[in-house]
């Protein structure tokens, strides 16, 4: 008996030993950048990582002094704020008017329904690259070039996000709209009361999604907000990296590590919803 | 408290019919039952009473009033799903306040509504729990409950009992005559299990294939089909049919081999004989019978034991099966003789038609 016991013990125990070490040698990769960048961050200026190589932190001080100069003598705090109001407009925009549209596309039958819903779906084929010169454009004419709606506006439109909640919304069983109409819901109570609520979870995906992608957009604030009180963290990051910068790369760094931490932060807080949204999904975000 | 009056509805998807010719009247706090197997266009009618189906021709009036083009929520009818359909993400509070909260009723009016669907449904100490937390049989009555605050004129029940298990749908059964009892509202219910059907209704209408077979109470349905189809469906286990040949004044070939005295005259040669598993009297093969008893002999096949009764399924000379109930124990003979009841006999004409003694009787 222990014989036949031992033998699949030691499989197991060799598989989890080479698990183990795949998982942290993709911890190592996936982590490195970012303890490098708090590495060159929190070091006393003039002494070079790359010349005196360690892996740790040497001086707390002088990176907090590296922040609190580059909070207060460049534009980053007024970024961040653009950054921020760019993300949670999105964020509003989008989940409401996804969530409005998947209310209809998912629960009800309308003429056309296919055929509409098969134009936006098509619309998730069409690469950004087609579309930003048309849309910018578009934004031009309507005067919103280095406004917050020309940001905001044109992302609200969201193929991935009606995707989402309409497949979402799907699951919701036929019988608990009927009871709601029934019980003498009008066809607006019906999305706030019922099928909002029991949306949640995927407008929280949403959300998530929306804010990691709004965030991260360099492309779409660089061409149409290039007015410097526009710029966002992207940008602004952007102009610390530019080759003409007259910055020291510890403080290219702090200015990284300052764009990363919303994300991060955002990141820890909603790890698992992240997780299951991603998989929810079925594609990356 | 209403009655409802159904005259010449249809229901068609396209080309495919759903209900036809459906005419029917139910008066007010009248306990009635759609029957019928799967398909059959019952709960279509259900869900066009509600206001949930249209309806492609014809007329639903509850009190008079014809409903065709009034929204659900106005018809004054509430409805219990087979899936309970209760909101998840609501409280039982919320569950059952929500249509009066809809109705934007004051506060204190709907506490007291709530409070008092609460007691009659023994929902007081759930109130707070969520679905997730409740078991099926409150499930069910939080439904209930969120059907009764609307005081509604006809209560529509659509198969609420198939999800529980067989003690707690017997037990939820005499909740419903109760609750009926009590509130001595106009009810509908609809379901595929005839032996609820048989227990609930005052009223049972047995449909099939998107028409109505026949309409009365349970037992006048039992003891009276009008056709084949409402003999064979009413009643567990299902009615026997023989084929026999109507000769003279007799009926001959009865499972092959015997003979009775028609019990009156018909124009068809061919008919169905019913007859139930009570009617037929099992007797042992040498046992002497009177000259007149209408004995049919059979092999034993399968018999189901129930302790005060044994159904025995018998294999008639013609291969036709039937099954004899006994309320004595079956000693396990290979063989036996099925004797009929001629008085309990019903004759069905080639069209599924009942061939009656007068004129074939049309449901109302």
């Amino acid at each position: 008996m222990t014989d036949i016991a031992a033998t699949p013990r030691t499989g197991i125990e060799v598989w989890s030993i080479l698990r183990w070490v795949l998982a942290i040698l993709a911890t190592i990769i996936a982590v490195l950048p970012i303890w490098w960048m708090i590495n060159v961050v929190f070091s006393v200026p003039g002494e070079p990582v790359v010349i005196n190589p360690r892996l740790w932190p040497t001086s707390l001080s002088s990176g907090l002094g590296k922040i609190h100069m580059i909070l207060t003598e460049t534009e980053y705090l007024r970024a961040y704020v653009v950054s921020l109001l760019y993300a949670l407009l999105t964020i509003a925009g989008v989940t409401l008017i996804g969530s409005m549209a998947a209310f209809e596309f998912a629960l009800f039958d309308f003429p056309g329904r296919r055929l509409l819903f098969s134009l936006v779906m098509l619309s998730l084929m069409v690469p950004v690259a087609v579309t930003i010169i048309p849309t910018y454009l578009l934004t031009a004419e309507l005067g919103w070039l280095n406004t917050m709606q020309g940001l905001v506006v044109p992302g609200l439109s969201s193929a991935f996000g009606l995707f989402l909640l309409v497949q979402f919304m799907r699951s919701i069983p036929r019988d608990m709209i009927e009871a709601a109409r029934l019980d003498g819901a009008s066809h607006f109570d019906i999305y706030w009361h019922i099928v909002l609520p029991l949306s949640r979870n995927a407008l929280i995906t949403l959300a998530i999604l929306t804010f990691m992608k709004t965030w991260g957009n360099y492309m779409w604030p660089l061409i149409v907000a290039p007015r410097p009180e526009m710029y966002t963290v992207g940008q602004v990051v952007g102009l610390f990296n530019s080759p003409y910068s007259h910055q020291t790369v510890d403080v290219v760094m702090t200015a990284n590590l300052l764009a990363a931490v919303p994300p991060l932060i955002f990141f820890l807080i909603f790890q698992r919803k992240i997780v299951e949204g991603i998989a929810m999904s079925g594609s990356k975000g | 408290m209403a009655e409802l009056d159904i005259r010449d509805v249809a229901k068609s998807y396209g080309n495919v019919s759903i209900l036809k010719d459906v005419n029917l009247h139910i008066d007010t706090g009248e306990f009635v039952v759609f029957v019928g197997p799967s398909g059959c266009g019952k709960s279509t009618l259900l869900r066009m009473i509600s206001g949930l189906e249209d309806i492609s021709s014809g007329t639903i009036a509850i009190d008079g009033q014809v409903m065709n083009d009034v929204e659900p929520a106005e018809r004054g009818i509430s409805m219990v799903f087979q899936s309970y359909a209760l909101y998840p993400h609501m409280t039982t509070f919320g569950n059952v306040s929500f249509g009066l909260r809809m109705a934007h009723e004051a506060k204190d009016v709907i506490r007291d509504k709530v409070a008092k669907a609460a007691e009659i449904l023994k929902l007081d100490k759930l109130l707070d729990r969520k679905p997730a937390n409740l078991s099926g049989g409150q499930k069910q009555r939080v439904a209930i409950g969120r059907a009764i605050v609307r005081e509604p004129r006809v209560f529509l029940f659509d198969e609420p009992l198939s999800n529980l298990d067989a003690e707690l749908r017997v037990q939820m059964r005499s909740e419903l005559m109760e609750l009926h009892r009590r509130l001595g509202a106009t009810m509908i219910y609809v379901t595929h299990d005839q032996v609820e059907a048989m227990t609930l209704a005052d009223k049972m209408v047995v449909l099939n294939a998107g028409r109505i077979q026949q309409v009365g109470a349970p037992l006048a349905l039992y003891d009276d089909p009008d056709n084949l189809f409402v003999a064979g469906f009413v009643g567990s286990p299902k009615m026997n049919f023989l084929a026999a040949r109507a000769e003279g004044d007799r009926l001959t070939g009865l499972g092959g081999q015997a003979e009775m005295a028609l019990p009156h005259p018909v124009a068809e040669p061919q008919v169905t004989v019913g007859i139930r598993p009570e009617h037929l009297r099992l007797a042992a093969i040498g046992e002497t019978l009177p000259q007149d008893a209408v004995a049919m002999t059979g092999k034993v096949g399968f018999v189901e034991q129930l302790g005060d009764m044994s159904y025995v399924h018998l294999a008639l000379a013609d291969g036709t099966n039937v099954i004899a109930r006994t309320t004595a124990r079956w000693g396990g003979a290979p063989e036996a003789q099925a004797v009929l009841d001629p008085a309990k006999v019903l004759l069905f004409g080639s069209d599924g038609q009942r061939i009656r003694s007068d004129r074939p009787k049309h449901h109302a």
